[in-house]
């Protein structure tokens, strides 16, 4: 166990090294620097500001500073924001996107999962045909579109909730909903499945034959593996609703880490992109690791490589 | 039968054994081969849903391919005049390019010049099969054209027509990023697997790194250098525009999944005799990766196919959306929906410039989706009544 | 209820499937009984329909796509087909327990087998936690795992196939049933652990008076356990006698097929093994004719129209076959 988990931290510096070195090569490979040529610059001004980010040293200690710096956890001055550290942008922003994130992993958990437990059970009922047919409509339709025509309905048409912004609970009901459903249907068409599986094994049919009535037979004997599939989806889930974020973010005005990104990525401001693909990376390294350990904690055959 | 006594037991046996070979050849006569490809199609035409799709997805390719030739407005005029038109049966049918006619002034050429630098302006550069097809619309409609029974957006562009031709760029970029995806991910998966040992462990621990790398991210934060200006001109210099990066960021993103497929499958099919024959007769490893087992794993890549299709269009619509994919005044339905959401307002709500849109990016997801589902019932008959 | 003597008597039962291909009558038409302390073993190829008989029973029969369409399973009377599930629940485990063919599949892998087992008391008998658990010790001791109170709270992966199937006649007998119904229990396993299990299952019979149901293909188990054999093909029984008979003088073709497709130590000779050619027929498409006729060499004009009654025949049991097998085997022989 303690084995397993030095290594996989092992991969993980690894893989963050990989993602910073590359994103430092392609940000000093764009001509300039990465101070952009959009504005002319009198020349004392840039030589000021190539001096505050460290532009006018060499490439390499440049490189060894950065990383450096990265390792004691400074991601440096945003380029854009200038009076704003990335450190204190994913502190402000952080802890917005993450309660985003876990309302919609909620919503995608608890629709996902009784939607597919009733299908599995219904098979090939009225209810069932409806709610696969609806989940199939969850994968298919972007969420911005979801978005787009939740906000005529449910803002404009039929005023429920708040249009946009930030700061009470039902402006989290929306965004929420709108993150989580496209993850709703897939864990609903994974739990169905699954369970389905687990269903036709024979050990459901001894535990029948044991005279175990139907709920117990499924709570008991049948949820625990076919949850599986589920659980080893939670991994690529949270990086979609990590992606998701951005455009949901932008939709309902979200000033999280997503609107963030993306503002960095259009105004090319590097520091703080980079800081944000660096912050994913881990967000979602750490999240499949938790996956993986709670997988082996979920079944008793599978150990840890 | 009396006189099979008087001969050798072994001889009798021999005649047995012959009498039952006969046999099984009289029924295994009876019994008529079915290709896999047959019989998988046999149980396609069975599911409604999928056959309703695979219909839905080849009008759709059609109509996207035929687009030049239909009677449709400028995806591209601007007319503020008409700025957020609501949808309309007005004008159903009216006069929208300027054919060359008996009544307007100039010679039939001038006519024909002037004709075409007002094709340039409504709908953009068109190559030579573009313009052979737009030649066949004059001849067939004349300059008539649909009125804008979409409505029309922000600029008074015609939605309908905005529809149509962003199904181009929307299909396209799906079908062949697509297949960028498909061509690393075989490649790797397969090489990977047949190599097995060493190579197949540090090439899969890659891929498993790079499963935990929020790809998406770093593909936003390239495009975003990529689109730096300097180096966007010396790109468009060289013919690499958004959309050719774009496959080829796709193409890097999408392979993962598909190289672990291929290497299971690859791994179980390497020791079967057709392999093993194939190397007694000297065929070198990249023939054998290449000739022998990649065909046989036609049906596991043409299932992944259609389910990868819908993926890589959400996203190409995702990265639109959020300005980063394909630009105007190039169209195409992420960017559609992009717009109208954009002008979501609580003044006025442009409905149709979110619903058309949605509803084009949703039927064919949906199609595709319900497609490559029957397709893996039908190649797989084990999955059924999932 | 003292009117009917009988454990078990199954009357008339028939269970169909829907499947691509159209409606399968899996079983259909079938009778038998079981007394107490019996063991009636079902003999026949995969497909005829003998494990379907059984789970129809118990209700086990997946649905959709099967169901079962008539007929009646009295056990100590009541009709079992006709129970609600509620009352039928009562009677799986406690009454009528059953062990399957793949000890490998059969147990929860996601639970312990002390999980497993007490359940089941807990559930029958009323069992407190620590009843239960003694008791499971109990049962696991006796049909031989070792240290069993150590390797009780292990998972079902950590045996070995024939101590899981030990595992699982521990879990089917600890409430005592009046009934196993053990289908192909020993099939996945090797041949000495074959027989160590089926010495275990006679040993409890004879403690506990336990009737069993021994579902097979294996004619072997049969000739070593069973008093009585029902022959099955095709979704009905074709022959049902005495073990001895049936051995001694098979009525029917198709046992007698069976009977010299098995190697047979007290034979001497080059008698070859003869299977039965042909392939079982489509039970989708079974027309108003004996199921067999297409392998039977033995077949006579009226097995194409009339499909054959089970009637007595001189063994003391009965065969459905419009020919005397015996009679016929006997003029081919006098031929040869």
């Amino acid at each position: 166990m303690i084995g397993f988990l030095v290594r996989r931290l092992g991969w993980m510096i690894i893989t963050l090294w990989v993602v910073f070195t590359i994103s430092f090569a392609l940000m000093r490979s764009v001509p300039g620097g990465p101070l952009s040529s959009e504005r002319a610059l009198e020349p004392e001004i840039e030589k000021n500001i190539r001096a505050r980010y460290h532009l006018d040293e060499p490439l390499m200690k440049q490189y060894l500073r950065e990383l450096g710096n990265t390792l004691q956890g400074d991601l440096g001055y945003s380029f854009k924001l200038a009076d704003f550290s990335v450190n204190e942008i994913i502190a402000q922003g952080f802890p917005i996107s993450a309660t985003l994130g876990i309302v919609a992993l909620g919503v995608a958990l608890s629709i996902g999962l009784t939607a597919g437990i009733v299908s599995a059970i219904r098979r090939q009922s009225l209810i069932d045909v409806t709610l696969m047919s609806l989940a199939t409509v969850g994968i298919a339709l972007p969420n911005f579109v979801v978005a787009g025509i939740l906000i005529i309905l449910l803002v404009f048409l039929w005023p429920v909730f708040p249009a946009a912004g930030w700061g009470n609970l039902s402006q989290l009901v929306l965004p929420g909903f709108c993150l989580g459903l496209p993850y709703a249907a897939y864990v609903a068409r994974l739990a169905r499945t699954g369970l389905l599986d687990v269903l036709s094994q024979d050990y459901i049919r001894t535990a029948r034959a044991k005279g175990l009535r139907t709920p117990t037979v499924i709570l008991r004997h049948a949820l625990k593996g076919a949850m599986l599939p589920v659980v080893s989806f939670m991994g690529p889930a949270i990086a979609g609703i990590l992606t998701g974020s951005l455009v949901v973010e932008q939709i309902f005005a979200i000033p999280g880490l997503g609107v963030h990104f993306i503002q960095a990525a259009t105004q090319r401001d590097y520091t703080l992109a980079m800081g944000l693909v660096l912050l994913y990376t881990t967000l979602l390294y750490t999240m499949n690791l938790l996956v993986d350990v709670s997988y082996v904690y979920l079944d008793p055959r599978a150990k840890l490589e | 039968m009396s006189e099979a006594k008087s001969e050798l037991p072994s001889q009798r046996a021999a005649a047995d054994d012959l009498q039952r070979y006969e046999q099984l050849w009289a029924e295994a006569r009876q019994v008529h081969g079915v290709s896999l490809g047959r019989d998988a199609w046999r149980r396609l035409r069975r599911n409604p849903s999928a056959m309703l799709s695979l219909t839905i997805l080849v009008v759709l390719s059609i109509l996207a391919f035929l687009t030049p030739a239909l009677p449709l407005q400028s995806p591209r005029q601007v007319e503020t005049l008409r700025s957020f038109a609501e949808p309309t049966s007005e004008h159903f049918w009216a006069p929208h390019l300027q054919t060359p006619s008996a009544q307007a002034e100039g010679t039939n050429d001038e006519q024909w010049a002037a004709f075409w630098r007002d094709v340039d302006l409504k709908f953009g550069k068109l190559d030579a099969i573009e313009k052979l097809l737009l030649q066949a619309r004059v001849a067939v409609f004349g300059p008539y054209a649909i009125g804008s029974i979409c409505g029309t957006d922000e600029l008074g562009r015609d939605l309908l027509s905005r529809l149509f031709w962003g199904a181009r760029v929307s299909l396209i970029v799906g079908v062949v990023a697509t297949l960028v995806s498909l061509v690393i991910g075989v490649s790797y998966g397969a090489i990977s697997g047949y190599m097995g040992g060493r190579v197949d462990n540090i090439m899969m621990r890659l891929v498993d790194v790079m499963y935990s790398i929020p790809f998406i991210f770093v593909v936003i934060f390239i495009i975003s250098i990529l689109s730096e200006d300097s180096i966007k001109a010396w790109l468009i210099d060289h013919g690499i525009d958004r959309i050719t990066i774009f496959f080829f960021l796709v193409g890097a993103i999408y392979w993962l999944t598909m190289a672990r497929v291929v290497r299971g499958q690859v791994i179980s099919l390497k020791h079967e005799q057709f392999v093993e024959a194939a190397r007694t007769l000297g065929a070198g490893r990249m023939r054998i990766v290449f000739r022998h087992l990649v065909p046989n794993l036609f049906s596991v890549i043409i299932v992944y196919l259609t389910l990868t299709i819908p993926r890589v269009m959400l996203f190409e619509a995702f990265l639109s959306f959020l300005g980063l994919g394909v630009e105007p005044p190039d169209v195409s339905w992420g960017l559609l929906a992009n717009e109208g959401v954009r002008v979501i307002t609580p003044v006025k709500i442009y409905w149709w410039l979110v619903v058309f849109p949605g509803i084009a990016l949703g039927v064919t997801l949906f199609a595709l989706n319900f497609f490559g589902d029957g397709l893996r019932d039908a190649l797989d008959p084990k999955l059924k009544n999932r | 209820m003292t009117e009917s003597p009988r454990l078990l008597e199954v009357r008339d039962l028939a269970v169909y499937f829907k499947t691509d291909e159209g409606i399968v009558r899996a079983v259909d038409g079938v009778s038998f009984d079981v007394d107490r302390g019996e063991t009636l073993g079902i003999v026949g190829e995969s497909g005829s329909g003998k494990s379907v008989t059984n789970l129809a029973m118990l209700g086990l029969v997946p649905q959709p796509p099967g169901w079962v369409e008539r007929g009646a399973a009295r056990f100590r009377g009541d009709d079992l087909l006709k129970m609600s599930e509620r009352k039928l629940c009562g009677i799986r485990g406690r009454r009528v327990a059953m062990i399957f063919q793949d000890p490998m599949t059969s147990l929860n892998p996601f639970l312990t087998i002390a999980d497993q087992m007490t359940e089941m008391t807990r559930l029958h008998l009323g069992h407190t936690r620590r009843q239960a658990l003694s008791h499971a010790i109990g049962m696991l001791e006796r049909v031989g795992i070792a240290s069993p109170a150590d390797r009780i709270a292990d998972y079902p992966h950590q045996f070995s196939g024939g101590m899981r199937q030990r595992v699982m006649i521990a879990m089917a007998l600890s409430c005592h049933p009046d009934l196993l119904i053990a289908d192909e229990p020993t099939t996945a396993l090797d041949v000495t652990i074959q027989a160590q299990i089926l010495e275990l299952l006679q040993e409890f019979q004879r403690e506990q008076d336990t009737a069993i149901i021994m579902i097979t293909h294996d004619l072997g188990v049969i000739a070593n356990i069973c008093h009585r054999v029902n022959v099955m093909y095709a979704g009905k029984i074709v022959e049902e006698a005495d073990v001895a008979s049936l051995f001694a003088s098979p009525r029917h073709p198709y046992t007698l097929g069976l009977l010299s497709s098995i190697p047979r130590l007290d034979e001497r000779g080059a008698e070859r093994l003869t299977p039965i050619s042909g392939q079982p027929p489509d039970l989708a498409n079974l027309d108003n004719g004996c199921s067999f006729r297409a392998r039977c060499r033995y077949a006579i004009e009226r097995c194409a129209n009339e499909i054959p009654e089970l009637r007595m025949v001189s063994h003391g049991g009965q065969a459905a076959c419009h020919v005397d097998v015996a009679e016929a085997a006997g003029q081919e022989k006098a031929h040869a």
